[in-house]
């Protein structure tokens, strides 16, 4: 039996929030993220309708009930039942169809031990994400951060400043959702779909609702975000790029030498190039060519070291997924009832 | 414990009844429709016995949505923030429009068989 169920259910939204967010415990944050988005306006929907709290979350369902309809989620379409329940005929979510077992599944060339990284989507949108759009998109960000923040800063004795930065918060939380769905398009890492609104804002004044927002955490840490992400970026977007050219570098340089094109073309005798461990000298006409054995080294080397830096960015795109994750899920902490 | 015989019924028989009853009530709505106004729509007409769990709705319009059938829509609200509503999409219509045919034709069917049977009783 769950632990939630020890309790009664307490007749308030924030208690009724709390227990669904027990009961989603381990589902993707993401997804635990719009469930409660869901069911918190809802609720509050109900309630701005003269609905009595206690009926409205009775009328929305059990926790478990309803987190057992967004863990289906994924795995394909969430088909509501009529299941007898306490004398009245209720619709509830059915289970979607299991997964096939692993061993079921058609195998496919990713599966393929280490060299399955070359055909790994994951593996290659992390490569756009870090080695381009990833960098635009963060130093768009930090200009757009940086500007209006030194704006709000020498506003802020004037009072003007308030407002400038009201909307500093507001578009960081919204750049963070946009920044989000890049990610996940790119990183293959869910993201919420919506911006959890402001706890306590809709129902006050002007001042009030600037108060809640510059007092919401979660403003602070989206802008925090745009800030540190920006030399983030610049770093994995340096590593990245020298990773990708130099894998270049080695598998096609060779290549591009046995398709006519000498390595290295310079007109005098007296240099020496070094390629790796070994020295080379220009020949009469002088180009610099590689030694068979070495150009194969080279393509060998530079496809080992393109395979390790797909493999490197996959990883980092998995880490760099889930902290924006962690970020745009952030919420207050849940308010338990008392037992 | 496991479900009873009947339970399983239940559950095979709605299947799908409530996507097309949903589908359904968004596109006869005029202008675009939230969460809360399907629910209420969908509970205030459910038969006499039955009741409706409106949580399970919004994972079901995130499913329609992914499938194309919805379209979702921020629209502000006077009484609070964004509300998420949602309208048909081309395709929805489409679905929707077989799918009430298909209905239709197994409920005649249904209905002709458990007639007959009734009337041998």
């Amino acid at each position: 039996m769950h632990d939630a169920d020890q309790v009664p259910s307490p007749p308030s939204i924030e208690g009724y929030l709390a227990r669904l967010e027990v009961a989603l415990h381990g589902a993707d944050p993401a997804l635990a993220h719009d469930a409660l988005i869901d069911a918190e306006e809802h609720l509050q929907a109900a309630v701005r309708r003269g609905v009595p709290v206690d009926q409205a979350i009775a009328s929305f369902g059990d926790v478990d009930e309803i987190a057992a309809a967004y863990r289906n989620l994924p795995s394909g379409a969430v088909l509501p039942t009529v299941e007898r329940d306490r004398g009245g005929v209720t619709a509830a979510p059915a289970h979607a169809p299991p997964p096939p077992a692993p061993g079921t599944r058609a195998p496919r060339l990713s599966d393929v031990p280490i060299v399955g990284i070359w055909f790994d989507g994951r593996a290659w949108g992390a490569l756009l994400y870090f080695g381009g759009v990833g960098f635009i998109v963060a130093t768009a960000c930090f200009v757009w951060a940086v500007t209006l923040g030194g704006l709000a800063v020498g506003l802020l004795p004037t009072l003007l400043g308030l407002p400038v930065l009201v909307l500093l918060l507001g578009s960081a939380r919204a750049l963070c959702l946009m920044e989000g769905a890049v990610v996940q398009g790119l990183l293959g890492v869910r993201m919420p779909r919506r911006v959890q609104p402001v706890h306590g804002a809709a129902d006050v004044g002007f001042w009030q609702r600037i108060w809640c927002w510059l007092k919401d955490v979660r403003s602070w840490l989206s802008l925090a975000y745009l800030y540190a992400n920006f030399p983030v970026s610049v770093a994995l977007f340096s590593i990245t790029l020298t990773l990708a050219v130099l894998s270049a570098a080695m598998v096609f340089g060779p290549l591009l030498q046995a398709a006519g094109l000498p390595f290295v073309s310079i007109s005098s005798d007296d240099v020496t190039v070094r390629y790796f461990w070994t020295e080379l000298k220009p020949t009469a006409d002088g180009t610099i060519r590689l030694p068979m054995s070495l150009a194969l080294s080279s393509v060998g080397l530079g496809l080992a070291l393109a395979t390790a830096t797909l493999w490197l960015v996959r990883g980092l795109g998995w880490v760099y997924g889930h902290v924006v994750q962690a970020i745009q899920v952030a919420r207050p902490q849940a308010i338990l009832p008392h037992r | 414990m496991a479900p009873s015989l009947h339970d399983r019924l239940n559950k095979d028989l709605s299947t799908g009844t409530s996507w097309l009853v949903v589908l359904a009530v968004i596109a006869r709505s005029d202008e675009l429709i939230h969460g809360y106004e399907i629910a209420r729509q969908l509970a205030d007409e459910a038969p006499e016995g039955m009741s409706f769990k409106q949580g399970t709705l919004y994972p079901m319009l995130r499913s329609m949505e992914a499938d194309g059938l919805v379209r979702s829509t921020l629209v502000p609200s006077t009484e609070g923030p964004a509300r998420k509503c949602f309208t048909l999409t081309a395709e929805g219509r489409r679905v929707l429009a077989s799918w009430a045919e298909s209905w239709r034709a197994s409920s005649r069917w249904v209905n002709r068989v458990l007639g007959e049977t009734d009337a041998r009783r």
